[in-house]
């Protein structure tokens, strides 16, 4: 059965990026029909379709706007989260350099069904590009009533503004994100309060993913149904099921790295053989990162894992994530991956709880000195120990960076403690490069 | 009230209190260190937390699979709260194993030994290795921090207390956490040091020895040093004070928590303001007659003499005149060498004759002048013992020193006070404790409250020949044009702490004692009357005030604050509370309603 | 060393109706600094300060948190080249990648060539996962880099 992309079905065409060329599309029409709905219908109409966020945590996208509470006075904020930085996710980036238009009608939308007066678009300052679409898209939308005071005469107003980063993946935190966008250190929230409660700037808010934002447009186009119809129905009644497309990223080892639109559920070995081109230079996959690095390894025996949001948490791995695959040949040492995974969040970890702050680091350290030929078998206790001793799951830090970073330790040291404990025991150093770095 | 049950202990809780709180008075200590009442909480550096679960009406119990911060729950009815579960105590000293991965240990030169909370915890919950098989981050100490602060900064915690501090509290905000992650540090801003007025707390406030006290640095070992209750002297907000002692010797000077007075903090001026009593120009002993050289006063470090070791205090000479002990003027070794035992039964029939001889001669030609630096008991033994020698002796209030205006925080971004309702912390002008207690003495011994500006004006009009004044001020407090009026009188008795020209012009001066030599009751701005315990002996023949004019009223027996309280409240109505014991907390004595904010 | 302009005072003033609170200026407000002076001076730091009412030492905070903005003793060269050493990049030669580059630059990741060209910092993941091993050239990404794609750019010659 061949699947048609929606999300992507405007990438590669010519100017895809303008307004015009949207429109002739068919696009805002979803905008359109949004507007002569009541807030609350849209509201259920995206609680119906079954969307769960395409930032990572897969959580409701409807349900969540459901927890802002009822007759605010004043303002409500709509944060769009554009501050993707998981390693291996890229899907985000895509969809705003080739069809802006597509999110931004979804950021109209979300921001009508939520009643938010003002959308801040937090975007990575990697990508530039991204940033000159959005703008030059932004400008085009008010030219054309599409923003600003009442949006095509619906008596809804909303302005949206481009809020560049600084180059830190915790921005990525909802909490995070807006405390960064507040001016501070993106230092992660307690919570409660939740930023449905207290958000920005102490009000209501709404923090939502790009692609969410996508189809959240396609929702309202084509119908929660349309929605429902594609990915793998709810198991049982806990579980919220995993609808609609989703856009998988492939990268590592494979012979066609890129982004492809799927059902949601493609097992992660069809990822790789059909639309990845296969395992790169004849080679076997050794490991499989289901969806960003912090989601931990699938091994070679578990590639027929299905890439819903309950699949890889099956496996073991912590989730479905950004559903950024990245492909890691039999070639490869996972002492050096484990290695590059714990580097990355003691380099990313914001340094606020204890925990996530010195065990991020001292991770990173413990991995440097095995690979320099320098471990030791106790040293996979240690990691083991630091591992189950930080994160939101025990309750020791306050966001979840530290499970992300906890999640790979895990795997590693569960699915591969032969390659280290032979890594070790034969005093083996790494060969690969690194240079070190000023931070 | 809701109950909670911590570790099966059934305690009632109060409405905001969270769970470290609840613990506390269930007797349970549950380790924190960034959680400080008076700050925003922040939940960061996990060393509280606790299993959490709800006792259900069938009695059953729900524990959280997860582990919580105490400091952010909040202490809901029927909350069940375990402190000492193997999870607890293995997230507890797993916690202590991360903070102190990168630490120095270097406790045998930390001034934060002894009073720290790494090696408290670490004691209590903690284990004895840590599995660190790695260098440690190395970090650069910052003793530019502030004027009064250095930053060891490979000590901290990251608990970042202090930055809230400036941030909440004293709204100066020149604290910053630099950099992330496992390299952020505590800084400043290059070249704007943390030196507000209240800068000194961010010491307390450090629960290790990241931050520490110039002043008290590498001084004593803390665990060597005694600590009483006292009363801040340098305004009339009274902060609750710790005053820290070794030996006789004043080390440092620590807010008291009291929120009837000024919460848990209290202002460098107060903090550092006490070297006074340690200084050169203390007066060492009373004299009668005047002054033969200038100058040449009993003067000693109180703190370089122990008791019966006079020689060597003599050998401290207030000026360049006195080089050593043979330059002490004969008229004061004369009545040192009678009074080798005590000086003091002279030179307090010396002033008792002065004042009759004045009083005879009229009563309105002598005045005696309190001061608001006097307890309430040694301001009410004096006026009842100078109206009790005759009604018609003027008693008046000296000096009230005021210095600009009541010094608000927190700051706002260009220094200005905070909005009404949002203070948080006042400095206040009125630079002394007790104006208020004083004048209820003068109000009713005096019928009225004589201000020293009307005592200037009737000197000027020369209608004194004598006269008595308290001082105790801890610097100069008179100028020189009532010097001069002053210079005129035939009798001027000088009750003082500090060589002054004042006391060079006196004909009798009564050495007397700092507050941190005396017992007695302040009463500040908002009426609290608040008790300042003796925390070190006076200097062998200095005579603390209460002891002076209870030996001056020739009272019987010994002077002791609670029974001249107990006299007070007998015979002046506005002291009538002090029926009662003061507690550590303090009275309210009155009820103050003040023109400006509090 | 200098402050802002006034050009870029009256960008991020023009930037005040877009925010409900003058803190949320900070980042825009950086990244107008080191637009205008390829480094975010002391100076300008204060007078952010001062326009967002804050205390400089807040702004700094805020500032050295990222590791984005660089001081006036470490200005950027005329182009930022930011090579990334994620996973998906490593899997592909990030490291020989950087460490060529920084080899035939003869600078360390941070640092900036001696004829001022080139600032080369090594990045976490660029979101160019697909092009591995990628670069960001100022914030604009380069992907399917080769050491001698990078180096023509450090020195100006592409």
């Amino acid at each position: 059965m061949s699947f048609e992309p929606v999300l992507l079905k405007r990438w590669g065409k010519p100017n895809s990026q303008a307004l015009e060329t949207y429109q002739a599309d068919g696009g805002y029409s979803a905008l359109k029909k949004a507007l002569a709905m009541e807030p609350p219908k849209v509201i259920e109409a995206v609680q119906k379709s079954g969307l769960r966020g395409r930032g990572g945590a897969g959580f409701s996208t409807g349900l969540k706007w459901t927890f802002l509470p009822k007759d605010v006075q004043g303002p409500i904020y709509l944060c769009i989260n554009g501050d993707e930085s998981e390693p291996g996710t890229f899907n985000n980036r895509v969809l705003l350099e080739e069809d802006p238009h597509q999110v931004l009608e979804g950021i109209v939308i979300s921001g009508y069904a939520t009643k938010s007066t003002t959308a801040y678009l937090y975007l990575r300052y990697e990508y530039g590009d991204c940033y000159r679409a959005c703008e030059k898209a932004i400008k085009e939308m008010y030219a054309n009533n599409l923003l600003g005071k009442n949006i095509l005469g619906s008596g809804y107003s909303l302005d949206i503004y481009l809020h560049r980063g600084a180059c830190a993946y915790i921005c990525g935190e909802e909490t995070g994100l807006i405390e960064s966008l507040e001016g501070k250190r993106a230092w992660p929230r307690i919570k409660p309060p939740f930023p449905a409660i207290e958000g920005a700037f102490r009000r209501p808010t709404v923090v939502n993913n790009i692609e969410t934002m996508a189809c959240v447009t396609q929702i309202l186009d084509r119908g929660p149904e349309w929605f429902q119809s594609i990915g793998i129905p709810s198991e049982n009644p806990k579980d919220p099921g995993s609808y609609g497309p989703k856009l998988y990223c492939i990268s590592g080892h494979v012979n066609k790295p890129g982004l492809v639109e799927l059902p949601l559920g493609i097992t992660a070995r069809e990822l790789i053989d059909k639309h990845a081109g296969g395992v790169w230079k004849g080679r076997k996959a050794k490991a499989v990162v289901p969806g960003g690095i912090s989601m931990g390894f699938l091994s070679a025996e578990e590639l027929d894992t299905k890439l819903d949001f309950a699949g890889p948490g099956k496996a073991g791995c912590l989730g479905l994530g950004t559903a950024a695959v990245i492909v890691i040949d039999h070639q490869t040492s996972m002492v050096d991956v484990l290695y590059n995974t714990c580097r990355f969040f003691a380099h990313e970890s914001c340094g606020q709880c204890t925990p996530c702050r010195e065990g991020t680091a001292w991770s990173a350290k413990i991995l440097a000195r095995i690979r320099a030929g320098q471990g030791t078998l106790k040293d996979l206790d240690t990691l083991t120990d630091i591992s189950n001793s930080i994160g939101i799951m025990p309750g020791t830090t306050i966001c979840g960076l530290a499970d992300g970073a906890a999640w790979p330790i895990k795997n590693a040291l569960k699915k591969f403690r032969p390659e280290f404990e032979e890594y070790i025991t034969s005093g083996r150093r790494s060969q690969s490069l690194e240079v070190a770095g000023s931070h | 009230m809701p109950t909670v049950f911590i570790n099966d202990i059934e305690i009632e809780v109060g409405p905001k209190e969270n769970l470290v709180q609840a613990a506390e008075r269930a007797g349970v200590e549950i380790p924190h260190y960034c959680w400080h009442h008076d700050l925003s909480v922040v939940a960061s550096c996990r060393m509280c937390l606790v299993e959490v679960g709800e006792k259900k009406p069938d009695g059953t119990i729900s524990m959280i699979p997860k582990l919580v911060p105490a400091c952010q729950t909040p202490a809901k009815p029927n909350t069940v709260v375990l402190t000492n579960s193997d999870k607890v105590k293995k997230a507890q000293a797993q916690t202590l194993e991360f903070l102190l991965l990168n630490h120095p240990l270097d406790c045998s030169i930390c001034d934060q030994a002894g009073e720290c909370y790494l090696q408290d915890y670490t004691y209590k919950f903690g284990k004895a290795h840590s599995r660190l098989n790695e260098p440690k981050v190395q970090r650069v100490d910052k003793y530019h921090i502030g004027e009064q602060i250095a930053l060891f900064t490979d000590r901290c915690v990251m608990c970042t207390r202090c930055v809230r501090f400036t941030r909440e509290i004293s709204g100066t905000s020149e604290l910053q956490v630099t950099n992330r992650g496992s390299v952020e540090e505590i800084d400043i801003f290059p070249g704007e040091p943390c030196n507000n007025k209240l800068a000194g707390n961010v010491v307390d406030l450090c629960p290790v020895g990241a931050l520490c006290s110039k002043d008290f640095l590498y001084k004593k070992r803390v665990w060597w040093l005694k600590t009483q209750n006292s009363v801040c002297q340098n305004c009339s907000t009274g902060c609750s004070i710790h005053v820290d002692q070794e030996d006789n010797r004043l080390y440092r000077i620590r807010p008291r928590e009291n929120e009837l007075a000024q919460g848990s903090f209290m202002c460098d001026e107060g903090r550092f303001g006490w070297k006074y009593v340690e200084s050169e120009s203390r007066l060492f002993g009373p004299r009668v007659g005047k002054s033969q050289v200038a100058s040449q006063h009993y003067v000693a470090q109180p703190y370089a003499v122990s008791a019966g070791d006079t020689s060597h205090a003599h050998s401290n000479g207030a000026s360049g005149s006195v080089a050593n002990g043979t330059a002490v003027s004969h008229a004061q070794v004369a009545l040192n060498e009678l009074a080798t035992v005590d000086p003091w039964p002279t030179a307090l029939n010396a002033t008792r004759l002065a004042i009759k001889s004045v009083v005879d001669s009229g009563a309105d030609r002598f005045a005696v002048v309190l001061s608001p630096m006097m307890f309430c008991e040694e301001a009410f033994m004096l006026a009842k013992y100078i109206k009790s020698l005759n009604k018609k002796i003027t008693l008046a209030m000296g000096p009230v020193p005021v210095v600009a205006e009541d010094d608000v925080y927190p700051k706002g971004p260009k220094g200005e006070p905070p909005a009404a309702g949002k203070e948080k912390f006042t400095i206040r002008a009125e630079k002394c404790p007790n104006r208020l207690g004083v004048e209820a003495v003068l109000k009713h011994f005096q019928g009225e409250v004589i201000g020293f500006n009307t005592i200037a004006e009737r000197l000027n009009a020369k209608k004194f020949d004598g006269m008595y004044l308290v001082g105790g001020y801890p610097d100069a407090w008179l100028d020189e044009s009532v010097l001069n009026k002053l210079s005129g009188l035939s009798t001027l008795i000088v009750q003082d702490i500090l060589n002054s020209p004042l006391t060079d012009m006196a004909t009798i001066v009564l050495a007397s004692g700092t507050f941190a030599e005396r017992q007695g009751t302040v009463v500040n701005h908002s009426g609290l009357a608040q008790e300042v315990i003796q925390s070190i002996r006076s200097a062998p023949d200095v005579r603390p005030d209460g002891r002076l004019l209870f030996e001056l009223s020739q009272r019987q027996g010994m002077y002791n604050a609670a029974s001249i309280r107990i006299e007070m409240a007998k015979e002046v109505p506005a002291f009538a509370v002090f029926a009662n014991a003061i507690g550590e907390l303090g009275i309210q004595l009155f009820t103050i309603v003040e023109g400006k904010s509090a | 060393m200098s402050g802002l302009t006034e050009v870029a005072k009256q960008k991020i003033r023009d930037l005040l109706p877009c925010y409900p609170s003058k803190q949320a200026l900070t980042l825009p407000a950086l990244h107008i600094a080191q637009e205008e002076a390829r480094c975010v001076t002391r100076e300008a730091v204060r007078e952010i300060a001062d326009i967002l009412e804050l205390s400089p030492a807040q702004i700094h905070d805020t500032l050295s948190f990222y590791g984005f903005f660089k001081d006036e003793k470490h200005p950027l060269g005329e182009n930022r080249i930011w090579v990334c050493r994620s996973l998906a990049c490593m899997l592909r030669g990030g490291d020989e990648l950087l460490a060529e580059v920084c080899d035939r630059l003869h600078v360390s990741p941070g640092q900036t060539t001696k004829d001022g060209k080139a600032t080369i910092e090594l990045a976490e993941c660029l979101g160019a996962c697909d092009g591995a091993p990628c670069i960001l050239v100022n914030d604009k990404l380069q992907l399917r880099m080769t050491a001698d794609a990078v180096v023509s750019l450090a020195e100006g010659r592409a």
